[in-house]
C-alpha cells in the first residue's frame, strides 16, 4: 500500500515539475531556447522581429550551435520560409556554462493565415555536429490579417489625369511652335 | 549668331555686346531652359515619364503579385523609378548640350556672347535641371495616391528631392563633361546612356548586389544604387535619417568632382572642335 502511494505521490510530484516547468523553453545537454513573445497580430507585408534567447545552462561550454527559424502553417498555407526570411540560420559561438545570447531575426509576413514560427538550436560542433539533438522553443503564434495595400480605383484618377494634361500640354507646345 | 541683350540670349543679333555681369549663367540658363520647355521637347519627355509612372502605379494598384508589396515598398519602389527616369532625362539633355549645339552649328554663336564659357557650362546644367524638377513635381501625386494612409508620403518626397537632386546634379555635371569632350552628339550619347545602364545595372541583379566586402564596397561606390539604397533604407525598412548616410557620400563626391571638374575646366573644354583650336 505504501508503495502504490508512494508512486502515486511520485506520478504527482514529476507531473507538477513538468507542469511548472516554463512553457516557452525545452532543455536538451544543457541548451535551452527562449522566445520573447507568445503571439504576434500582424498585417500581410508587416515586418516582425522574433526574438529568442539561448542558454547554456550546464556546467561546460557548449559546441558551436545553428540557430534555425522556422516557419509551420496552422491553416494549411503554403510557407516558403525564404519569402518570411532570406536568412533564416545563423551562427552562435560556444556558450560558457551558464551563459546567454540574445538572437533575432526580422521577418516579413507573407501570408495571410496563422502560423507557428520557433526557433531550432543544432550542435554544429566537431562530434555534435549533423547528430544533434535539436532543441527546439515554444513557438510564437503569429496571425497575420490580409489586406489590400492599394485601392485600384483610388489611384485611377491620377494615373489618367496627370499623362491627360501633361499630353495636352506637349501637343500644345508642338502645335504653337508649327504656327510660328 | 548668339549674343547676350538686356540679360538675354539673342540668337539673332549680330552684333557683340560688351556685358559680361554676374548673372550671365543665369541669362544662358533661361535661355536653355526656353529652348528645352517651348521647343516641345520637355514637354513630349515629360509627358512620356508621366505615362511610365501611370503604368507602374496602375500595377502596383491592380497586379495582386505587386499589389501583395507592402505599401512602403509600393512608394519606394515608385520614387526609385520616379528618380531614376528623371535623372536619365536629365543625363541625355545634357550630353546633347555642348555636342548638340556643336552639331547644329549653334555653339558658335554661342561662344561669341560676351558670356564666359564657365556660365555657359553654368546656365546649361541648370537648364538640364530644370527636367528632372519638372520630373520631380509629376512624381508627386503618384507617391500620394501611393502613399497616403501610412504617413510616408512627406518623407518619401524629401528623400526623393535631396537623394534625385543630387544624383541629377552629378550626372547632369558628367554629361555635359562628355558632351564638351565628345567628338559627336552620337558618341556623347552613347556614352552617357551606358554609363547610366552600368550604373543601374547591378541593382537589377537577380538578389542584388553580391554580399561580403566587394559587394558592400561595389554598392557604396555606385552613386545610384547607393543613393537609391538610403532611400530604402529610410522609407522601407525604417531606419533613421542620420544612420545610413554613408551611402549619400558617393552622390556627393560624384556631384562635387563631376560639378566642380565641370566649372573648372569649362574655359578649356567647351570649343568647336573637341581637343582642338578654340
Amino acid at each position: 500500500m505504501r508503495t502504490r502511494l508512494g508512486l502515486a505521490f511520485g506520478a504527482i510530484a514529476a507531473l507538477a515539475v513538468i507542469a511548472a516547468a516554463p512553457a516557452a523553453a525545452q532543455t536538451t545537454n544543457g541548451i535551452q531556447v527562449t522566445v520573447d513573445q507568445p503571439r504576434i497580430t500582424a498585417v500581410i507585408g508587416d515586418r516582425i522581429t522574433i526574438r529568442a534567447h539561448v542558454t547554456n545552462s550546464g556546467s561546460t561550454a557548449s559546441d558551436p550551435l545553428i540557430a534555425h527559424l522556422n516557419v509551420a502553417s496552422l491553416t494549411g498555407t503554403y510557407v516558403d520560409l525564404e519569402d518570411w526570411t532570406a536568412a533564416p540560420t545563423q551562427h552562435v559561438n560556444p556558450l560558457d556554462a551558464h551563459a546567454t545570447t540574445a538572437l533575432s531575426w526580422d521577418i516579413q509576413a507573407v501570408n495571410a493565415g496563422r502560423f507557428d514560427v520557433y526557433v531550432v538550436m543544432l550542435p554544429n560542433g566537431p562530434t555534435s555536429s549533423g547528430i544533434g539533438p535539436a532543441v527546439a522553443s515554444s513557438p510564437v503564434e503569429v496571425t497575420v490579417a490580409g489586406k489590400r495595400t492599394l485601392n485600384a480605383g483610388g489611384s485611377l484618377p491620377v494615373v489618367i489625369a496627370v499623362p491627360l494634361l501633361l499630353g495636352g500640354a506637349a501637343l500644345g507646345a508642338r502645335l504653337r511652335l508649327r504656327r510660328r | 549668331m548668339t549674343t547676350l541683350v538686356n540679360g538675354e540670349i539673342d540668337k539673332t543679333a549680330t552684333g557683340r555686346p560688351q556685358s559680361r555681369g554676374q548673372g550671365d549663367w543665369a541669362a544662358v540658363a533661361g535661355q536653355e531652359s526656353r529652348d528645352l520647355w517651348l521647343s516641345g521637347r520637355g514637354p513630349l519627355l515629360l509627358f512620356a515619364f508621366s505615362v511610365l509612372l501611370s503604368v507602374f502605379t496602375y500595377l502596383a494598384a491592380t497586379n495582386r503579385a505587386i499589389n501583395f508589396l507592402e505599401q512602403r515598398e509600393a512608394v519606394d519602389q515608385t520614387l526609385q523609378i520616379a528618380v531614376a527616369v528623371g535623372v536619365l532625362v536629365t543625363l541625355l539633355v545634357s550630353a546633347d548640350a555642348i555636342s548638340g549645339e556643336r552639331e547644329r552649328g549653334t555653339l558658335e554663336g554661342l561662344l561669341l556672347t560676351p558670356v564666359s564659357r564657365r556660365a555657359i557650362v553654368l546656365g546649361k546644367l541648370i537648364a538640364a535641371l530644370t527636367l528632372w524638377f519638372a520630373t520631380f513635381v509629376v512624381s508627386i501625386p503618384y507617391i500620394w495616391v501611393l502613399g497616403r494612409g501610412v504617413s510616408i508620403v512627406r518623407s518619401a518626397l524629401l528623400l526623393g528631392l535631396g537623394v534625385g537632386t543630387l544624383l541629377a546634379v552629378g550626372l547632369a555635371a558628367l554629361g555635359l563633361l562628355i558632351s564638351a569632350l565628345s567628338g559627336s552628339n552620337k558618341v556623347s550619347l552613347a556614352i552617357s546612356f551606358f554609363l547610366l545602364l552600368a550604373v543601374f545595372a547591378p541593382s537589377q541583379l537577380p538578389g542584388g548586389l553580391p554580399k561580403g566586402w566587394f559587394g558592400d564596397v561595389l554598392g557604396k561606390i555606385n552613386p545610384v544604387g547607393s543613393g537609391l539604397h538610403y532611400s530604402t533604407a529610410v522609407l522601407v525598412n525604417g531606419h533613421g535619417w542620420t544612420r545610413d548616410l554613408e551611402y549619400l557620400i558617393s552622390p556627393l563626391v560624384l556631384a562635387v568632382l563631376a560639378g566642380g571638374g565641370l566649372l573648372i575646366l569649362s574655359e578649356r573644354i567647351v570649343r568647336l572642335n573637341p581637343g582642338g583650336e578654340r
